[in-house]
């Protein structure tokens, strides 16, 4: 399978996993575009981890699958298969403009029952640029990538076990006698 | 070579100013004489951008860090070799690393201008709190290590690249912003908190990890039982 088909296939299985109100199945999904994201620098492969996230965290709520958010559900499915059916015949920035869509019918059916200063959509970026930092590309890249200020993306990481995850080689004895030769001890 | 000049990234600024520590900047310029350096490119996303775009959130961190500038605490160095010398370390750096025969991009401008003003000022002591680029600089197969563990793929390395980037970055000595906290502690500057010293560097250190500086909870322990 070339690369074009198995991003298509991954696409669909999104478009299928929401129909399907699967939550779980929506998180593996988000788990795949990301790290395609990070493999290839890819903005598109991460706004589509965003809307993979968001559609994990939507479904997650029961609240959101009542009879008043349908119509704003069926919104969103419509326009993400209008992306879905985008993928191959459009370039990266069209199906960046698809994805906005599909972003603004999350808006929309957010807004019927707002409960946070932060929308889920930001709330996704944020999290996600985190992940690729804490997976081993640069504060920089994750920043360049995700469109989220370096401050942003450093004090969310700064709030996870993140860098409790990876053991350092130097320890911390040793660089505090660097930072002595540096003054001169 | 420059013992006291320190050249400093983006990553430790937002740790000192969100953690309300840049005044320790001040203490060492003055006490110990440090000359703390950033490239224009931490001037220009630390201070300049939120500045022009009016980022409310961080634009208190932005006139302190200006401040700094301005009272000759921190200097802006800009050097005419900076700008080749950064492509060749972004180059050799977003090369190094394959994963499913593809070249993985660690590192963008911002982090390689960091460390090429460093080698063309000489200076082998860099202030980076961010963990990619250190990490890259200390042990760059940990973090080939790490990026297979969580993507679940080998990474493949170019060792040529490795050799060629080893040679320019590796014996330079990273510190963070925690252990210019440590060493504020040991020159006296917490000695405002009566009796409360010990306290006040637990405080700042918990503070500046969780402002984002890349230091472990361990690591923490470890400092607190060490230092008297």
């Amino acid at each position: 399978m070339n690369t074009l088909d198995s991003f298509k296939q991954l696409v669909f299985s999104l478009l299928q996993q929401f129909k399907k109100r699967n939550e779980k199945q929506l998180r593996h999904l988000k788990d795949s575009f990301l790290k395609e994201a990070t493999l290839k620098t890819s903005k598109l492969y991460f706004e589509i981890a965003v809307i993979a996230y968001v559609l994990s965290k939507i479904t997650s709520k029961p609240r959101l699958m009542g009879r008043e958010y349908q119509s704003e559900l069926l919104r969103i499915e419509k326009s993400l298969a209008e992306f879905a059916s985008g993928v191959g015949k459009y370039d990266d920035a069209t199906l960046l403009r698809l994805l906005k869509n599909v972003e603004e019918n999350v808006n929309a059916l957010e807004r019927l029952d707002q409960r946070f200063f932060r929308d889920l959509v930001s709330k996704g970026r944020m999290k996600l640029a985190a992940t690729m930092y804490a997976q081993g590309v640069s504060l920089g890249v994750a920043s360049e990538i995700s469109g989220i200020e370096k401050q942003e993306i450093q004090e969310y990481a700064g709030n996870t076990m993140m860098f409790d995850r990876v053991k350092e080689e130097v320890s911390i004895g040793e660089r505090i006698k660097k930072a002595r030769k540096m003054l001169g001890e | 070579m420059k013992n006291k000049d320190l050249v400093c990234d983006t990553s430790s600024f937002i740790s000192l100013t969100s953690s309300c520590l840049l005044e320790i900047l001040y203490f060492f310029a003055e006490k110990c004489k440090v000359r703390f350096i950033i490239p224009p490119g931490v001037e220009d996303e630390a201070i300049l951008y939120p500045m022009s775009k009016g980022i409310k959130k961080y634009l208190f961190s932005a006139i302190r860090m200006k401040d700094a500038i301005n009272d000759g605490v921190v200097t802006r160095v800009e050097k005419e070799g900076t700008v080749s010398e950064a492509e060749l370390i972004m180059k050799l750096a977003n090369n190094l690393f394959y994963m499913r025969g593809r070249p993985v991009t660690l590192i963008q401008r911002g982090e390689s201008e960091m460390l090429a003003l460093a080698l063309e000022l000489d200076v082998r002591n860099i202030l980076v709190d961010e963990r990619t680029t250190r990490l890259l600089i200390e042990s760059p197969f940990k973090l080939k290590e790490h990026m297979e563990e969580e993507f679940g793929v080998n990474v493949m390395v170019n060792r040529r690249n490795m050799e060629e980037l080893s040679k320019r970055i590796g014996n330079m000595n990273v510190i963070r912003s925690s252990e210019l906290v440590i060493l504020a502690y040991e020159y006296g500057f917490f000695n405002k908190y009566q009796n409360m010293e010990k306290a006040a560097l637990e405080a700042a250190l918990y503070r500046i990890k969780f402002a984002g500086c890349s230091i472990s909870f361990e690591d923490i322990e470890q400092c607190l039982n060490q230092v008297k």
